[in-house]
């Protein structure tokens, strides 16, 4: 370090802000707002999310339960997507954002392969409102409204207050109260890359869920479709 | 919901504009440290370029919960929505249907003039004309009713001038346009919506509907509602019942036949079999009375029965029973019984599942009577009436229509107060009344109807209606039969009065048009003004005084100009502002409780019906024998303990759990189970439900990109061993086989779902509703469509647009409550035949007109309703006889 744009982290320094969320999978009922809420933020195309909320059904009749996974970029301490970034155009903010500069973007995809967690994408070139094409995108905690005093659309409408959002370098607010008295887990702590979304209470369905291939014929026909026309994309399946 | 009794609103202390303003406010006044939190809406900026978005607010209506929105404007155009920070009940969130609703603005398909059909019905062939054109052949329609009923003296011509809603949110301008023309002729769609819910509660406490204290509850019935996904109110009490059970460590126990997201979150889920609801809660108030659990006070001083009564009455419905009829073990009827008896406070909620039967309004009834034996009714943290708050109707207002319309109230279903609707096509049919003019506002019954090929065949025939108007801005299954289509713009674009009891705080909101309406289309309430000013151009017939406004804002102004509290606050004005009022406070960041600016709660009323009635209600009122109190030959109140209260709205003023208005009409007073026809299916046969998933509305969102990514096809849930026994696979080709016909669609296989029922989804399957809900995306736009959206165009993946279930479901109505019985059609479900497609669907008219003859008889004149109520005290030979009622809608 530094490669790339990385800065050092700014978690636990003085003066500095540490943005970071806690999903709290407890409060999550899968309404999908915040899927629908991000999409309009950024005039996301179809085939394509910056968040998802991924449901899975365990157990037998009469015996079952549904659990849902929100999942989004996890604006890494040691995000892998900036350190293999070769034109800089991913880089990491001193506030903990991980963004990426559409301008440098050569659509070179190593960042997406890099990144473990699916939070990349290319974005189609055919859009509605915004119309920028063919450069990789992801979720970016919302900056543009966190610097203005704001929380993250995903945040903002989250029905459940499932999702919620703050500085973890001030020990008064609510993440960081949330992080101190519940037990939390990131998703892949062993990749290294120090994820800043802190889950609270998930069962292990819903974490080994989040890698796991559509089961389902529903699931299965609709990835089938959705790779058709989208290789290199990552299939969500949707409330089905 | 138009209908809920309106409840004065306390003295509520206000806070005008306080909300969303500094970030540290909270911090200064409170003792503790609170950190420098987000602000989570009110404001918002382009991601592209930084700058501040115009903000204007707004009321939903993705769908009919009509919770408070702000809407983003960036150069013009609406660019996303959030939910109102200043709603109390809706606290600022929306849902995926909220959230994508800007999309129906900008709607490639969305229809942008007005339509004259050129080829035959329903060939698609269109001219385009002008709102003046379009008006006035409407008008001319009209007037031509009108002459000939003046010409021939009958003023019951003027019931041939027919208006149908699916949505009338238009806070009475539907009700006073036709009332200005003469017609009573009004139809909802509330029959195949919740009606038999609303008439189990109406004459038990008054309004159709409760609104749960989900936050401060401990311990929560949930019957057939799919509260966390759709029901009404679905975003406001969604929210507060994860503040109850995760927050407040309440206990959800959910009933349904499917798991659903509400089932699936639930602590405990039961999968009884398909309306025997109304059994278990039965044996629920069974073990309850018997082992003393319930509230003595409350039950002698607030209900008209006794707990003798109450016993005597519950005696066959034990657990044994109740299991034996829903698959339900007794012992877990017994401990959950006992459980939300003792566990205070609690509540229940119901929806569709068990209402939507034959005889479901006894379902309502019997799971309303749990709340109250335990006197749960009104309690912080219980079972609450809706707070809803109305708005005067602008002066001169019409009378209704001079004669009452048969098909707006059919006469052998006198409890019905939300009516049939569901009847009407076979009763024109059948020549019982005549059409001369069809009008549709937000209504699609060729899709969204049981036998929905009954609907198509009525409306596709120019003999039975021989005009035909839509006011729909989309091509729906219905529209597309019109002669006449003058498209009104989206809700984001035109003026509505609003308030729904979405929550404890009652309250006012709007819509405004939040933008120009796009490519000169004109709002609905315009279109009705120059309608009635065409029919009555120079005031001769006396109706264009009812539609003296100058301007839509006009009329917006006669709403709310006057109201005491908004008027000082600045009436109209105010609401253009803020969206809603009054404002009672703010929504904590943490805890999302309605706060002041001390961040104290603002704590809702409870206790409604312990009201005093002042000196001067008292003044001339008189005690009758059992107390309630009369004023004027109205009942006003109840004289409990020496105490004059305002009580329940019945005749009684006390909730009336014994229901003489049943009794009148032999049907059991107090809440009984009758075995439902499905119950005795073969074993070989499956109960087909229906349902809603949280991102669709059962007809209008098919068409919105986001939420067709998320759920577009709608494949039949069916259970492994039901699967197996059938030599079924997941994914396999079924056809789903009833009276009526079949359809071909495919299995999903899944542990979620009762073995003996069949779930399919309404959201999906149109034959109509624009390109994308037809997955026809690539095919040229009409030339009378938008256009645009290149992402609609190029990037849809999915290749699968479902199978609709309408066409094979069995009109069966409750007797009782009007309500359609969804989920009483038994079907057969085997692999599907050689040289069948998916999406194949045959069904029979003929079939369907044989299902209106047997659901008449179990109407109260019918032959099976004498059969099915020999226990009722009552002179058979003279039940009232049928009579036209209610005057119109």
């Amino acid at each position: 370090m530094p490669v790339g744009l990385q800065t050092e982290p700014s978690l636990g320094v003085p003066g500095k802000k540490r943005w970071a969320m806690v999903v709290d999978l407890r409060r999550c009922i899968g309404c999908m707002a915040c899927v629908c809420a991000d999409k309009a933020e950024y005039d996301v195309p179809l085939g394509v999310w910056r968040t998802t909320v991924k449901v899975k059904d365990t157990g037998h009749y009469p015996n079952t339960k549904r659990h849902f996974m929100p999942r989004l970029c996890n604006h890494c301490d040691n995000p892998p997507c900036v350190r293999n970034c070769p034109t800089q155009a991913t880089y990491k903010h001193e506030d903990g954002f991980v963004l990426q500069r559409y301008e440098r973007c050569i659509s070179c995809r190593t960042c997406i392969a890099a990144c473990p967690y699916n939070a990349r994408h290319v974005l189609p070139k055919n859009r509605d409102r915004v119309k920028i094409g063919g450069v990789v995108d992801k979720c970016t905690f919302c900056n543009h409204r966190v610097e203005k005093g704001l929380a993250p659309a995903c945040v903002q409408t989250c029905l459940g207050r499932s999702r919620i959002f703050g500085d973890l370098n001030d020990p008064n607010s609510e993440v960081s109260r949330l992080v101190a008295r519940h037990k939390t887990v990131v998703l892949k702590p062993d990749k290294g890359t120090r994820p800043q979304v802190y889950y609270i209470k998930p069962d292990r369905a819903q974490t080994e869920q989040v890698f796991s291939a559509p089961q389902s014929y529903a699931a299965r026909s609709d990835a089938q479709a959705f790779y058709q026309r989208n290789r290199g994309s990552k299939f969500f399946s949707g409330v089905l | 919901m138009s209908d809920s009794i309106k409840f004065t609103r306390r003295d509520f202390i206000k806070f005008g504009g306080a909300v969303g303003t500094a970030a540290g406010a909270l911090g200064l006044t409170s003792s503790r440290l609170v950190a420098m939190e987000q602000e989570l809406g009110g404001k918002d900026y382009s991601p592209t370029t930084g700058a501040e978005r115009q903000a204007v607010p707004y009321t939903c209506m993705a769908c009919n919960i009509e919770d408070g929105g702000v809407a983003y404007v960036e150069n013009g155009r609406i660019v996303k929505l959030e939910g109102n920070m200043d709603h109390p009940n809706t606290r600022g969130k929306l849902c995926a249907k909220g959230n994508s609703g800007f999309l129906h603005v900008y709607d490639p398909d969305r229809i942008m003039t007005p339509l004259l059909r050129t080829g035959k019905r329903g060939e698609g062939k269109w001219k385009r004309i002008s709102y003046d054109e379009a008006t006035t052949l409407l008008a001319s329609k009209l007037r031509e009713v009108i002459d000939r009923a003046n010409a021939e003296h009958k003023p019951e011509i003027l019931n041939e001038m027919v208006f149908k809603w699916g949505r009338d949110r238009t806070g009475g301008a539907v009700g006073r346009f036709m009332h200005a023309l003469g017609s009573n002729t009004m139809l909802n769609h509330t029959n195949i919506c919740e009606s038999s819910k609303k008439v189990g509660l109406e004459p038990t406490w008054g309004p159709d509907i409760e609104s749960c204290d989900w936050a401060n509850t401990k311990y929560i019935l949930n019957f057939g509602s799919n509260v966390l996904e759709t029901a009404y109110f679905m975003n406001p009490n969604a929210q507060r019942l994860v503040d109850g059970v995760v927050g407040n460590k309440a206990k959800l126990v959910s009933f349904d036949v499917r798991m659903s997201n509400t089932s699936g979150f639930a602590d405990e889920a039961y999968f009884p079999y398909p309306g025997t609801d109304g059994a278990i809660a039965l044996a629920m108030a069974h073990v309850i009375m018997n082992e003393g659990l319930y509230d003595a006070d409350f039950i002698d001083n607030w209900t008209n029965v006794s707990a003798r009564q109450l016993i005597d009455h519950l005696k066959p419905y034990t657990p044994e029973f109740a299991e034996e009829e829903s698959g339900m073990a007794a012992k877990d009827i017994r401990r959950i019984a006992r459980e939300f008896a003792t566990t205070k406070p609690a509540t229940t909620f119901s929806y569709r599942g068990p209402c939507k039967h034959v005889w479901g309004s006894y379902q309502e009834a019997a799971i309303n009577m749990l709340n109250v034996i335990t006197g749960n009714v009104e309690k912080k943290g219980g079972y609450c009436l809706p707070r809803g708050m109305g708005w005067p109707q602008p002066q001169p207002v019409p009378p209704k229509g001079k004669t009452a319309s048969v098909i707006a109230a059919p006469p052998l279903y006198p409890l019905a107060s939300h009516h049939v609707s569901t009847h009407a096509p076979y009763m024109i049919k059948k020549g019982e009344a005549k059409v001369s003019v069809w009008m549709t506002y937000y209504d699609n019954p060729v899709y969204t109807y049981p036998s929905s090929h009954v609907w198509k065949e009525m409306l596709s025939d120019e003999n039975t209606v021989p005009f035909y108007a839509s006011f729909s801005p989309y091509m729906s299954e219905s529209t597309e039969l019109a002669d006449l289509i003058i498209p009104d713009v989206t809700y984001l674009e035109r003026h509505d009065p609003e308030s729904m009891p979405g929550g404890l705080y009652p309250c006012l909101s709007i819509r405004q048009p939040v933008i120009k309406p796009l490519g000169g289309t004109q709002e609905f309430r315009q279109t009705l003004i120059d309608v009635i000013r065409k029919v009555d151009p120079d005031g001769a017939l006396g109706i264009k005084k009812y539609f003296a406004f100058n301007s839509v804002e006009d009329w917006m102004r006669a709403h709310f100009d006057a109201i005491p509290g908004l008027k000082e606050d600045g009436g109209w004005d105010f609401m253009k502002k803020k969206g809603v009022w009054p404002i009672y406070g703010e929504v904590d960041k943490e805890t999302a409780k309605i706060v002041d600016k001390n961040g104290n709660e603002v704590e809702p009323d409870y206790g409604l019906y312990t009201k005093e009635l002042s000196a001067s209600d008292m003044a001339g009122a008189e005690v009758d024998n059992d107390g309630t109190i009369k004023k004027d030959g109205q009942a006003i109140g109840v004289q409990v303990n020496g105490r004059n209260m305002v009580g329940f709205g019945t005749p009684s003023r006390r909730m009336e759990i014994y229901k003489e208005s049943y009794r009148k009409y032999g049907f059991n007073p107090l809440p009984v189970y009758k075995r439902l026809p499905s119950r005795d299916k073969k074993p070989d046969e499956l109960v087909l439900t229906t349902y809603k998933v949280n991102v669709h509305t059962q007809s209008r969102t098919a068409s919105l990109k986001y939420l067709a990514e998320l759920y577009h096809k709608n494949p039949a849930w069916i259970n492994p061993k039901t699967a197996a026994a059938r030599g079924l696979s997941d994914g396999d080709l079924i056809r789903v086989t009833s009276p009526l016909g079949y359809i071909v669609t495919r299995a999903h296989v899944t542990e979620g779902i009762h073995p003996d029922v069949v779930a399919i989804s309404t959201a999906c399957g149109h034959s109509a509703y624009g390109r994308l809900a037809q997955l026809k995306q690539r095919e040229q736009a009409a030339d009378y469509m938008q256009g645009g959206d290149a992402d609609i165009a190029n990037n849809v993946w999915w290749n699968d647009k479902g199978v609709h279930p309408n066409p094979i479901i069995r009109l069966a109505v409750d007797p009782i409550g009007g309500s359609q019985g969804w989920y009483d059609t038994v079907v057969t479900v085997a692999k599907a035949q050689p040289g069948d497609k998916y999406g194949d669907t045959d069904v029979s008219v003929e079939a369907s007109m044989k299902d209106y003859e047997e659901t008449l008889r179990y109407a109260y004149t019918g032959d099976i309703h004498r059969a099915k109520h020999k226990e009722v005290d009552i002179d058979w030979n003279s039940l009232p006889e049928p009579e036209l009622h209610g005057g119109g809608h």
